[in-house]
């Protein structure tokens, strides 16, 4: 029993029927191919987010072949970011972007780069901090900032350092610099990450895999039931028994079996459990969060638009985050000469303003979208179509990994269920590990092998470009993960004190220089009243003069001021924190920690 | 709720020992307001309540020895403003600067903030 016709299901499916198993696969929808369907709309083919077909794992890149053979098209790879009606090169190269701002904003960017390598953040908990430190903010407001708000719905704030480590740990303009003048070409792993140029393509997009995966399961007696949602799993003690769907009629039809694979969000197949598993397990279910995403497909009156197959848009003027060109994918795509078909994402949540839009609303806002940003004027737009993918992404918050820990656990306790795909593992894998994973699954059902379907692709990595000696599945598609702060760290921050030494120790150096400066000015510019005003203040500092002595005097008895000043103050603001604190824990009638704080100032 | 059903005594000396860190851009901000708001209105008083015949702000019009094209007239207010706005934006950042040094310095076993 597989429930799911996406890659995974449809990948587990075949490799069981050719060894000569017989899979019942369940798929809810109309189509098969999950995510990686190609949506047809009066004939022309939209691809839900570009995929490519591209992997470092020989096994599924043999499938791929196996499958498809010869429909295969080798594409040219053309990306760019737009910005401010610009384009600049993705990847990012430094010359051409800076060429592409302009000289008054490429200095602005040289000198905002500048400042972040002399006076960088201290504190690099967040992605904004994390990437202007290595790129100036400017740049990081460019390039970085509004697109990947766009994508996960948080502000760069939010999203985790340890994510832009992970994702552009290799990228530093420094070392793009470098690289101009000095060839590395013998360290391949050093190189800064790059993506493939060319990829492979299904003629009619990536569902043309999945079509004919369902055909020739057709074909050799196991034919995909098409409009079969599973909504009951049966459970006896730690195994599954059978699974009742429900077909398009509303007829509930049982079906039992060996095996199960289930590729179903793993919230909704621990919902859909009969008996219901443990309460700490139906909790962990209930706290997954999924990422939804939405295209509007436009066709084009005009042929050439533009020669990317997708451009990243950066302007926050736009809600769009990607456009898609679908006949630079694949020219198949295209029923009709003279006229292109465009995919507007946009990433939105499930009950969201915009996932709630009318079609024909969200079909004028992206051809007012594609207007606003000069790339498509919005007469030429005669049709449009909206595609809604929910659970596209899963997320990864704060909370998931104790989540998935106890779901992981229960599930495999479950010894005929085989959790396989993006959604049935909750990992944001792309198509290819999908695939793995329903590999593997098959291989255990099989006897052939015992993998652990969830160590696969747990790799903190994700590199495009093909190592020469990559052949096992690595490089986990990594998701950024919200910061979060305890509630220790928000007191903290909240009652954290001033240090006196270091307040006086700042203020000794702005007075004692300011002092200094001062006198050295009027003592350099000279003149026979000179610093009558300013030498008055050797009523308070004894020795004072503006003279050059008295400079150096004023120095040290300006930074002696300055520092006593600074001091005090800090002393002053701690004891006000401290009484307020005291008062808050009162309130909270706890008066035993308070004790135990150190409040010495 | 009760003090301690959220944090134990470990955790509350933790609050407690948390040193403040200074946001050097804030200060700059803050500081450049100050500087430039009261030359500017400094200057402002002395010209509104300036007296026929007599000279007008002898004294602050000194600023001019540091602050060329300075004085006490209304647009010696406005760059008085400038001027004052970049100093104090300078001298801001420079005590938010040396401050966070010092504490780095001091405690180097607390997380930066």
């Amino acid at each position: 029993m597989i429930v799911g016709g996406g890659p995974a299901g449809l990948t587990a499916a075949w490799d069981l029927a050719r060894a000569g198993v017989a899979p019942i696969v369940l798929e809810k929808d109309s189509y098969v191919g999950g995510i990686s369907r190609t949506v047809q709309y009066k004939g022309y083919r939209f691809d839900i987010g570009g995929h490519r077909f591209f992997t470092k794992v020989d096994q599924v890149n043999d499938w791929w072949m196996d499958v498809l053979k010869d429909e295969f098209l080798l594409r040219p790879r053309l990306s760019r970011i737009f910005y401010n009606d610009v384009f600049f090169d993705y990847p990012l190269k430094p010359v051409s972007a800076l060429r592409s701002l302009g000289i008054i904003e490429a200095g602005l960017v040289g000198m905002s780069y500048l400042k972040a390598q002399l006076f960088p953040h201290p504190e690099e908990a967040n992605l904004e901090q994390w990437v202007s430190n290595r790129f100036g903010y400017r740049l990081y407001s460019i390039f970085f900032k509004t697109y990947t708000e766009k994508v996960w719905g948080m502000k760069c704030t939010e999203i985790g350092a340890d994510w832009a480590a992970q994702r552009i740990k290799n990228l530093d303009l420094k070392a793009a610099v470098k690289s101009m003048f000095i060839s590395n070409r013998g360290s391949k792993k050093q190189q800064i990450t790059t993506l493939i140029e060319q990829f492979h393509y299904p003629k009619f997009g990536p569902g043309q895999m999945w079509e004919k995966v369902r055909d020739l399961l057709g074909e050799s007696g196991h034919p995909v039931q098409m409009g079969h949602d599973a909504q009951v799993i049966h459970m006896d003690g730690r195994r599954v028994v059978a699974v009742t769907a429900v077909d398009r009629d509303g007829n509930r039809v049982r079906h039992e079996g060996e095996h199960f694979i289930s590729t179903m969000p793993i919230r909704e197949l621990i919902q859909a459990m009969d008996p219901p598993p443990p309460p700490e397990v139906l909790a962990a279910a209930n706290s997954l969060r999924y990422r939804d995403f939405l295209t509007v497909g436009l066709v084009v009156n005009k042929d050439k638009l533009f020669p990317d197959n997708w451009i990243y848009i950066h302007s926050d003027k736009v809600k769009v985050g990607r456009i898609q060109n679908f006949g630079n994918w694949s020219p198949f795509m295209i029923p009709e000469e003279g006229r292109s078909c465009i995919g507007l994402e946009y990433f939105v949540q499930e009950g969201d303003e915009l996932w709630s839009a009318k079609d024909e609303d969200l079909i004028e806002l992206g051809k007012k979208e594609t207007d606003t940003l000069g790339l498509i004027n919005a007469a030429d737009v005669v049709d449009g179509v909206v595609i809604r993918q929910p659970k596209a992404y899963p997320v990864y918050d704060g909370v998931y990994k104790d989540s998935l820990a106890t779901l992981k656990e229960y599930l495999q306790s479950v010894g005929n269920l085989h959790c396989v795909g993006r959604n049935g593992l909750h990992r944001y894998n792309n198509q290819d590990h999908s695939m793995l994973t329903a590999m593997y699954a098959a291989e255990n059902i099989l006897g052939k092998a015992k993998h652990d379907v969830w160590e696969v692709n747990l790799e903190e990595e994700y590199h495009e470009e093909k190592a020469t000696d990559a052949k096992g599945a690595t490089g986990e598609r990594l998701v950024p993960q919200r910061v979060t702060l305890s509630p220790v760290q928000v007191l903290e921050d909240a009652f954290a004190k001033y240090d006196p030494v270091a307040l006086g120790a700042a203020m000794a150096v702005v007075f004692g220089l300011g002092l200094f400066l001062a006198t050295a000015i009027l003592v350099v510019k000279g003149g026979p009243h000179m610093g009558t005003h300013l030498s008055l203040l050797n009523n308070y500092i004894p020795g004072y003069s503006v003279t050059w002595p008295g400079a150096f005097v004023g120095l040290i008895l300006g930074a002696v001021g300055g520092f006593l000043n600074g001091w005090t103050m800090a002393v002053a603001i701690n004891a006000v924190v401290t009484i307020h604190l005291s008062r808050l824990l009162k309130r909270l009638d706890n008066p035993a920690p308070y004790e135990t704080m150190d409040l010495e100032v | 709720m009760s003090a301690d059903d959220s944090f134990t005594n470990k955790e509350w000396q933790v609050i407690g020992r948390a040193i403040a860190r200074l946001r050097a851009s804030v200060m700059a901000v803050v500081f450049a307001m100050l500087g430039g708001g009261v030359l500017f209105l400094a200057t402002a008083v002395l010209v509104v309540n300036a007296t026929e015949g007599m000279p007008v702000g002898p004294t602050l019009s000194l600023l001019n020895n540091y602050f060329p094209g300075y004085s006490v007239t209304w647009p010696g207010a406005f760059i008085g403003l400038v001027y004052g706005a970049i100093v104090g934006g300078a001298a801001g950042y420079l005590l938010s600067y040396v401050y966070n040094l010092v504490v780095e310095t001091r405690h180097p076993h607390m997380k930066k903030g």
